[in-house]
């Protein structure tokens, strides 16, 4: 047994190393970058928010892609993954929920407007909580609605990433990012690097949490059927 | 300025209050393992 998590704890180890070096050299890179003319300072939260609501969006895609499995292949695996995406997608959705307010706050005058990018997200994120909530609190037969209910999730992602394209929107478009300048596009990849390893480490801690806690149910069983054969 | 330090403060909150999350979780299968080496040292002869 040491034999096996040794090396799964020195990458996991290394992997969090690289994520906090990642996160120093973004940062400085942030604090680096140019203000934006228009906007000045409260740009710079353009550098959080978006790697948020991309993993948002990769979270929710990780949730459906195992739910499917779970659905249409019975995969107890699938089903792990899902509900270990799910909880990182409502963190994150929740960071993308708050940061973006903020900005609106200096940029519109006002923290919300409903308007399809930000209602589309917030629809999004709702779903999560939903089946966060029912995996918790529904019971076994809840694994099923909940799977489903991820599936429509995943619907709601290209409503979400066209909205400002299909609908009037005074949300930034898609393509802000290739208008940035030099010293702020470089910021932003590293933030967004920064971000999606700390998605991996989260998610590995996760669903490694998940996976011990499906062992430990199963080998309660066993040991439940061994107790009763010996009494 | 107090925009920005809200919205980074929010986001660094939030992703250290699910990593304690996770790690009380953690600590709860361990408290769990514990107890099924208990029930199996019980079991062997």
């Amino acid at each position: 047994m040491p034999n096996q998590t040794r090396p799964t704890s020195s990458r996991f180890l290394a992997l969090a190393a690289l994520t906090a070096a990642l996160f120093v050299i973004a940062c400085n890179a942030i604090a680096d970058a140019p203000r934006e003319i228009t906007m000045g300072l409260v740009q710079k939260i353009f550098y959080f928010h978006v790697p948020c609501a991309w993993l948002l969006m990769l979270s929710t895609l990780v949730c459906a892609g195992g739910s499917v499995a779970y659905l249409f292949g019975g995969s107890e695996s699938g089903d792990r993954v899902a509900v270990s995406a799910s909880e990182l997608g409502v963190v994150f959705g929740l960071c993308v929920l708050v940061s973006g307010p903020l900005w609106a706050k200096a940029a519109w005058g006002v923290y919300w407007q409903w308007e399809a990018r930000l209602t589309s997200s917030l629809l999004l994120w709702l779903m999560l909580v939903a089946y966060v909530l029912a995996r918790r609190y529904g019971g076994a037969s809840a694994r099923r609605l909940a799977a489903a209910l991820a599936l429509f999730a995943a619907i709601d992602i290209p409503l979400v990433y066209f909205s400002v394209r299909f609908f009037r929107s005074i949300h930034p478009s898609n393509t802000v990012v290739s208008t940035l300048g030099p010293g702020m596009r470089g910021a932003f990849w590293l933030s967004l690097l920064a971000f999606t390893a700390l998605w991996w480490v989260l998610f590995s801690i996760r669903l490694a949490t998940e996976t011990t806690y499906a062992r430990i149910v199963d080998l309660e069983i066993l040991l439940d059927q061994a107790e009763e054969k010996k009494s | 300025m107090k925009m920005v330090a809200l919205a980074y403060g929010f986001i660094w909150l939030a992703v250290f209050s699910y990593v304690f999350i996770v790690s009380r979780r953690l600590g709860r299968l361990n408290g769990e393992m514990d107890e099924l080496r208990r029930r199996i040292d019980r079991l062997r002869p």
